[in-house]
């Protein structure tokens, strides 16, 4: 048996030591000899086609070493082409752009010289001609007859359409008692994360190898594409990333950047560095969450949800993302909506258009509005109905006895515990008592409000949820763990993990301490180096690593115990039943001068042919893979306070507490930070972010004074409390890291709509 | 058009150390720490003055190396984050505080929000919670929600606080 020493206790970071001394190494930190600069020309217009683009001037500039249109690189390199589904149309588009620019800020040609600022020099002096064609700019005009057409062979601006009916709702909504019709609109905000996107690219004239040094989630998936699009052998293509200052979800798609810079990096034989300016990442590093659902709602007179009829549109901007496709979002939206609630008609129909904005890219839960909508819709239902909106959310839940069952989508609800969640927050937030202080504020002209959200987290996508959903997300599900043994005893951890800034570096090794029996200082985990690391699309993305990471680390480090247990055996004439690992030595029961410490392991293992593994090969090197299976859910409650100023509109978040069921901890400290930021960013895009354009198409947040984020003055301390369900699952953890993205923004807009009761103010976008 | 028309020469102290440097007038003094004197540990969030990342102390008060030209550092004793301990190897009492309360994630606001926390714990030992989310409210982090950075800077003005008997605990 393995003692559990560091799992489930908040072991201080691996990772601390150097980012807290300003030694981490991110993207921008590395520098290469004869290293040269890129810098783009943007499109300074929404929608035009290019009459011609003159680099004459700019090709003589002092340092300039390379100037690139599409022209150029065309005969070089293909095209980009996103996954596709069926039914959705997927454009296929060039790293520079190619006759048409769709959105500002489009790259049409790159600069590359001695440095960053001569290359921005010799930007200014390209002379792109332009014809300005109309723009689309919003998801109505899109779809509208006489619309100007982005891509004209495809005669329309409507992308992909899904219509989905479960059971009866035209008899469900004959049956009602009251209905609803409600229109819910998200605006666009982005990811921003403090690092923008960048890389260097470093291709070695002698052999033709290319290592691409890059900032992103999922390294394997940037290798995948680059060795696509530009034509470069696999084995001559390595992707490299050090440390990552954030991305939830904006790196996880190849850019055109990225694509241009490589191919110049291969011209020159040469590195190329390119690192993004905040304009160029609030413009086109990647925006998300424009969504807007008409939602027609039946419930019966003691407020049980009969029947929805939801009608999506989404606005995924200028081009499709390489990575998550349009349809991928619509159908988890759909597959998720019902949650954790009793809804057995139900009809959905998705609509995505293409507009003269920036590409939509996955953020933080990407199916977010499901939660939205349907937390706001129960609000709205209970004012309607004239019930409490908790009470009214506790008859909708599945009770435990008609559970574990399936949605009316497919998904398998098993081990649901919202009933538990949702009761404690409204005890923890004290509700009976708050109600009563908001009638009295009320009387002394103060407006408090309080909003509730329920969801379930999918984390990671089980079986079930991706058959629901139809498409491509089966490849996404593996993860893989390789541990090795080194000739001294300490171990490497090979995970196919990308953190930036969930803190696998010391999670993944706590399981690995633990599992094999020794100290946390011998294991280093190795991620980010696409020539060692296991392969896997997703890198780090969609709350994986607590189940699935946990799962494949735990596997290879049994294996690994195991080996060493068999070795020890063999080598003391010892049944294996008698021998364990203690404090990082093979220790014989009973026999306390039997010890095998790990450097001798490692040292027998590495010159004994024969004792470490039967066919003579030397070394322990364990792999173990890990797939999904049902039940995997993460659940809150979410629950805010708010005090709303009617003079000013000003909102101040007086309270914000989340009750999680995550199952068991790795890091307790990890899983609250990571809970605290998805809310803090849920909260900062309800009252502060937007991704805002103009009525020509011109982007309007283009820095951090215009695209406003939250700061520590705007935010209350966030109170997390945690349940563990399901602890003796044989991978008790589950994922974590969208979920304050998910519920914060209804919980939120619930408590402000609850505040402006008296005023009748409802709250759609 | 020629080569640049002008350099300077610029001289100051960084974390305690004389370091020199020619450079483009034009020349930032987040380029010069970053690219001249190889200080990486400052980082480049926005180079708008917006987002606090690249916060260095001037003379004891915290600045915005990206809206700093670096002549204007010349003769000026500058801190970063390399510069926050003692000895290379160590950590400072915020520093160590920092990694007991979990502060940060993906550690690229971590320079700026030191200093900014360095800059208030050598001004006061005693700050209240609104007033550490005061000083740290010109710099944005994205991953944390600021909890954790609050907690980890009370947490180290408490261990700075002399206790009774006159020691620092
Ligand atoms: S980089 Fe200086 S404030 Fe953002
Ligand atoms: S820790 Fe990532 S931005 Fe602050």
């Amino acid at each position: 048996m393995t003692i559990q020493r560091l799992t489930g206790t908040s072991v201080q970071r691996v990772e601390d030591p150097r980012i807290l001394t300003g030694r981490g190494r991110y993207v921008d930190d590395v520098v290469l000899p004869g290293m040269l600069h890129a810098a783009f020309v943007r499109s300074p217009h929404a929608h035009a086609r290019i009459v011609s683009i003159d680099t004459s001037e700019a090709k003589v500039m002092p340092g300039v070493r390379l100037v690139l249109s599409d022209a150029d690189l065309r005969p070089l390199i293909g095209d980009m082409t996103a996954n596709g589904s069926a039914g959705l149309f997927v454009a296929t588009y060039s790293a520079l752009a190619r006759d048409v620019v769709r959105l500002v800020g489009e790259p049409i040609a790159m600069v590359v010289a001695d440095s960053r600022a001569l290359a921005e020099d010799a930007v200014d002096r390209v002379v792109v001609r332009f014809d300005v064609l109309d723009p689309v700019i919003d998801m109505d005009a899109a779809m509208r007859d006489d619309a100007a057409l982005l891509y004209p062979d495809h005669r329309s601006n409507v992308i992909y359409r899904t219509e989905h009916r479960y059971g009866d709702t035209a008899a469900a909504f004959a049956d009602a008692a009251h209905v609803v019709h409600e229109r819910f609109l998200q605006h666009r905000h982005a990811n921003v994360p403090m690092e923008t996107r960048g890389g260097v690219a470093d291709c070695s004239p002698a052999t033709g190898a290319l290592e691409y040094h890059t900032s992103h989630q999922a390294p394997h998936a940037m290798r995948f594409q680059l060795s696509m699009i530009l034509r470069q052998p696999a084995h001559l293509l390595r992707v490299r990333c050090g440390d990552i200052g954030g991305s939830f979800g904006q790196k996880g798609g190849i850019g055109r950047e990225d694509i241009a810079v490589c191919a110049a990096s291969r011209m020159l034989g040469r590195p190329v560095k390119w690192i993004e300016d905040r304009a160029e990442n609030l413009a086109v590093g990647g925006q998300a969450r424009e969504e807007r659902l008409d939602v027609e709602a039946a419930i019966d007179a003691e407020g049980h949800l009969l029947a929805v009829r939801l009608k999506m549109v989404m606005d995924t901007g200028a081009y499709p993302q390489l990575g998550f496709p349009a349809s991928g979002y619509t159908n988890v939206v759909r597959s998720l909506f019902p949650g954790p609630y009793r809804l057995e008609h139900y009809d959905f129909d998705a609509i995505a258009v293409t507009t003269n904005k920036g590409t939509y890219v996955p953020y933080r839960g990407p199916w977010e509005v499901e939660t939205w909508v349907r937390e706001r819709l129960f609000d709205v239902l209970a004012r309607t109905a004239g019930i409490d909106p908790v009470e009214l959310r506790l008859r909708n839940l599945w009770t435990d006895d008609e559970l574990p069952r399936q949605s009316v989508t497919g998904v398998e609800l098993i081990k649901m515990t919202q009933r538990d969640t949702l009761l404690d927050a409204r005890d923890r937030i004290g509700y009976d008592a708050f109600r009563a202080e908001q009638v009295e504020a009320r009387r002394n002209g103060r407006h408090l409000g309080i909003g509730f959200c329920n969801f379930i987290e999918p984390a990671p996508f089980m079986p079930s949820l991706i058959k629901a959903i139809g498409f491509m997300a089966a490849p996404r599900t593996p993860q893989e763990a390789h541990i090795r043994v080194e000739p001294d005893g300490s171990v490497t951890l090979f995970t196919s993990q990308q953190p930036h800034g969930q803190g696998h570096e010391t999670t993944l090794a706590q399981l690995v301490a633990d599992e094999i029996g020794i100290d946390i200082a011998r294991v280093r985990v190795v991620h980010g180096d696409t020539q060692v690391t296991p392969f896997n699309f997703v890198g780090t993305g969609g709350s994986r690593a607590a189940t699935l990471a946990s799962g494949a680390v735990m596997g290879a480090a049994r294996q690994v115990r195991d080996r060493i247990l068999r070795m020890a055996a063999e080598l003391w004439e010892i049944d294996v039943a008698d021998l364990d690992i203690v404090d990082g030595a093979v220790v014989a029961i009973g026999v306390p001068s039997r010890t095998l410490p790990m450097p001798m392991v490692g040292v027998l293992a590495y010159t004994r042919p024969g004792l470490a593994n039967d066919d003579g090969s030397l070394g322990i090197d364990e792999h173990h893979a890990y797939i999904s299976y049902e039940g995997t859910w993460s659940q809150s409650t979410h629950c805010c306070v708010v005090e709303v100023d009617v003079e000013t509109g000003q909102v101040k978040v007086l309270r914000f507490l989340v009750v999680e069921d995550c199952g068991r901890m790795i890091n307790p400290a990890i899983v609250d930070g990571q809970v605290r930021g998805g809310v803090a960013q849920g909260i900062s895009a309800v009252l502060f972010e937007h991704s805002a354009y103009g009525p020509d198409g011109r982007y309007l947040a283009t820095s951090l004074t215009d695209y406003l984020i939250a700061t520590a003055n705007d935010l209350p301390h966030i109170e997390v409390v945690h349940h563990h369900s399901d602890p003796d699952d044989a991978v008790p953890f589950r994922g974590v890291g969208e979920g304050g993205a998910i519920g914060a923004p209804a919980a939120l807009t619930n408590a402000i709509e609850d505040a402006l009761v008296p005023f009748g103010v409802k709250i759609r976008e | 058009m020629t080569g640049p028309a002008t350099t300077v020469e610029v001289t100051l102290r960084v974390n305690g150390e004389e370091r020199s440097a020619i450079v483009e007038p034009r020349r930032t003094l987040v380029e010069l720490l970053r690219e001249d004197l190889e200080l990486t540990g400052t980082h480049i969030g926005c180079e708008q003055g917006a987002c606090g990342s690249c916060t260095v102390l001037i003379d004891g008060a915290s600045a915005r190396a990206c809206l700093t030209p670096a002549f204007r550092a010349h003769g000026c004793e500058v801190v970063t984050i390399e510069g926050l301990a003692d000895a290379p190897g160590t950590m400072s009492v915020l520093q160590q505080a920092c990694m007991e309360r979990h502060a940060f994630q993906c550690g690229f606001c971590t320079p700026g929000m030191l200093i900014v926390a360095a800059e208030l714990l050598a001004e006061r030992d005693d700050p209240s919670e609104a007033e550490v989310r005061e000083a740290l409210s010109g710099n944005l982090c994205r991953c944390t929600g600021y909890d954790s950075i609050v907690a980890a800077v009370l947490h180290a003005a408490e261990r700075l606080r002399p206790t009774v008997d006159g020691a620092a605990s």
